[in-house]
């Protein structure tokens, strides 16, 4: 059931030129992207190679130096009222969860609905726990982030973001610090948000994931985006050097 | 017997009774030449002497205190003087090093240069030099009658005069306890309220809390004031001295001021240590919450960090307990320095010393013992990963 509840107003993340140093370091260099509502996106490439810091900059976690960036309509710049509005509207999901250590799950998840979206904490909780029923832990809602497993984390990290009702989630290799056997129960959840019409970025080496639900896969080396194209395409009928190369490693010929 | 001898265990255990059993022996030829000498010199060993007046005075003293009153009266002023400069310093300390302590994780870097050189400066500097120093300073100050005067206070070389309250002494120590539950009750309301209350409302709760206690103190000061005396009591020049007010006399000042200075240079190490082990990803994950970079502080940033430095803050905390014991340096009567005058006066070394043994250790462990319930009451729970 995908619900294209597209509004008017142009593309959910439009990203044109984009630059980013670390110091002397060029980290992005001219990244243009275009991300439609709902569309789901899977960023792959080689360590270094710039996913994390684009997506990163997505929700200002990473200042950029050139080019622009418009979320929703609004554009990223030195606008606190602009970062804030889009920080509202866009999720993310870390690679080592960073749940808050010194609050309940529940706390985690009612913290940002009540502080910023000043949603009362009733149904704050209420929405809380319909997500972590929807995550597949419902009965963890009074534990601490540390007494859970690493795949429970990251589904309390992927309903804390939830939460917020965001119209665009931000995945960073959701996974990739997982145990294999608790990678698939992250993934399920991800695939039943893709079949909502979430619209998704996702940095993630789980091709299979990629091949299920992407609409597009970007495949970025050096800081630059080298080839975008359907899953299918992309995985069969790549005529890049440097994606063919990366695909031979992540899916293990 | 070679084979029991060569058992891991019965070693250990054999081991820790050869070492017991040395100290003791050891600990018992000292107690018993001690005893002789002090025999052969006339002293009389024992505790009775606690029972007997003192015929000698303290300069400082919250309890009241005259040359008649006995010894165990005297070391009681003693140890209560000993934790009233404590707990003053080290929360003057706690002050300092977190101002600092904050300034060398701020992004300023001028902010990190003036942290940096606080500390680089007063951490060098032994305690005992920057106790003279500002006793010297305040000693210099002007006469009674060429006071420096601000806000009622007077500042001259015989202390720092301060208006205060003309109140009963039960009042007074009522208020006091109130004034302390205005800071406890806000903890505690925290805590109670964390579950069931909106994070906002929380602190709202808190904060009503605290004035209701503050509230308390102030109602109380006024019942118990004393009839047919202003309530504030202004100090004054009177002839060539100064009359009412609440005196704190340069002795303390000095040292209240050194130990704050001093112990903030070391807990503003920590302070900046705790912030430093705060994971970069919880913050981000606040701010892509679109958190306000103040709630991220205060929600976040400063719960952990404080989690983080309170072990060590706590064997900072003893540490500088024990620093108390330099008011001997300028003339304060401290326990350490009734100790030491005790001796002086009635030959009791070895049972002085022992009081003052006892009594610091008294006064540490139930330090540590405070922090400790406190790290366990608000240790994270189950394993941190590490991000
Ligand atoms: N804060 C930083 N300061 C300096 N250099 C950085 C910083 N963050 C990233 N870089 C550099 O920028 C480049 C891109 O980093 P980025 O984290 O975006 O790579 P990535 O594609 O996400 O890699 P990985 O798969 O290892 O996560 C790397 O060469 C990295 O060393
Ligand atoms: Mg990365």
């Amino acid at each position: 059931m995908t619900s294209t509840s597209s509004k008017p107003g142009g593309p959910a993340v439009h990203i044109e030129n984009l630059d980013k140093y670390y110091g002397t370091f060029h980290a992005l260099r001219k990244v243009s992207l275009s991300v439609e509502r709902s569309e789901r996106i899977v960023v792959c490439g080689p360590s270094g190679s710039g996913k994390s810091t684009m997506i990163r900059c997505i929700n200002r976690l990473e200042q950029h130096n050139g080019g622009k960036i418009t979320v929703l309509g609004t554009e990223l710049n030195d606008d606190v009222a602009n970062i804030d509005g889009i920080r509202r509207e866009v999720g993310m999901v870390f690679q080592h969860f960073n749940l808050f250590p010194h609050m309940t799950v529940l706390e985690n998840l009612t913290i940002a609905p009540v502080i910023v979206r000043k949603v009362a904490r009733a149904e704050a909780e209420a929405t809380a726990r319909r997500y972590l029923e929807k995550v597949r832990i419902p009965e963890q809602a009074m534990k601490f982030p540390g007494q859970l497993s690493g795949g429970q984390q990251q589904r309390v990290a992927i309903a804390r973001a939830l939460c917020m009702q965001p119209q665009i989630m931000l995945f960073d290799e959701p996974t990739s610090a997982l145990d294999p056997e608790m990678i698939s129960e992250v993934l399920d959840v991800m695939v039943t948000l893709a079949s909502e019409g979430m619209t998704m970025i996702c940095v993630t080496h789980e091709m299979g994931f990629a091949r299920r639900v992407a609409d597009r896969v970007i495949f970025m080396d050096g800081g630059e985006i080298v080839e975008e194209a359907p899953p299918e395409e992309f995985f069969t009928a790549s005529r890049n050097e440097r994606t063919r190369q990366f695909l031979s490693q992540v899916l293990g010929h | 017997m070679v084979s029991l001898l060569r058992n891991q265990k019965v070693r250990n255990a054999l081991l820790q009774v050869l070492y017991v059993g040395s100290l003791a022996a050891l600990v018992l030829a000292g107690i018993v030449i001690a005893r002789r000498n002090l025999a052969d010199q006339g002293i009389t060993s024992g505790f009775d002497f606690l029972y007997k007046s003192t015929g000698w005075d303290v300069n400082f003293s919250l309890l009241p205190a005259t040359a008649n009153d006995p010894y165990w009266w005297f070391f009681l002023i003693g140890i209560i003087n000993t934790l009233f400069l404590g707990t003053i310093g080290l929360m003057l300390a706690t002050l300092v090093g977190t101002i600092v302590g904050l300034a060398r994780t701020s992004s300023n870097e001028l902010a990190q240069l003036l942290g940096r050189t606080y500390v680089d400066i007063f951490r060098n500097i032994p305690l005992i030099l920057q106790v003279f120093f500002w006793y010297a300073l305040i000693t210099h100050l002007p006469t009674p009658r060429a006071a420096h005067e601000a806000f009622g206070m007077l500042l001259t070389s015989r202390g720092l005069y301060i208006p205060f309250p003309n109140v009963g002494g039960v009042a007074l120590a009522l208020a006091i306890l109130a004034v302390i539950a205005a800071i406890a009750l806000p903890v505690w309301l925290g805590r109670t309220s964390r579950l069931s209350q909106p994070f906002g409302e929380r602190s709202a709760i808190q904060l009503i809390g605290a004035a209701a206690a503050l509230a308390c103190a102030v109602l109380i000061l006024i019942i118990g004031r004393l009839p047919d005396e202003p309530f504030i009591d202004f100090p004054a020049l009177q002839g060539l001295n100064l009359r009412g007010g609440l005196r704190i006399p340069p002795e303390f000042s000095a040292l209240a001021i050194a130990i704050a200075i001093y112990g903030g240079s070391y807990i503003a190490e920590i302070v900046r240590g705790g912030f430093k082990a705060v994971g970069k990803g919880q913050m981000e994950a606040a701010l892509s919450l679109g958190l306000s970079p103040w709630r991220v502080f205060t929600l976040v940033r400063l719960p952990l960090a404080l989690r983080a430095m309170l072990p060590i803050l706590a064997n900072q905390y003893v540490w500088l307990m024990k620093a108390t014991t330099m008011g001997i340096a300028v003339g304060f009567t401290d326990f350490f320095m009734i100790v030491a005058l005790t001796i002086n006066h009635s030959g009791q070394t070895l049972e002085a010393i022992g009081i003052l043994m006892a009594g610091f250790l008294a006064i540490n462990l139930s330090l540590a013992a405070i922090f400790n319930r406190i790290n366990k009451a608000i240790a994270l729970k189950g394993n941190q990963l590490r991000g």
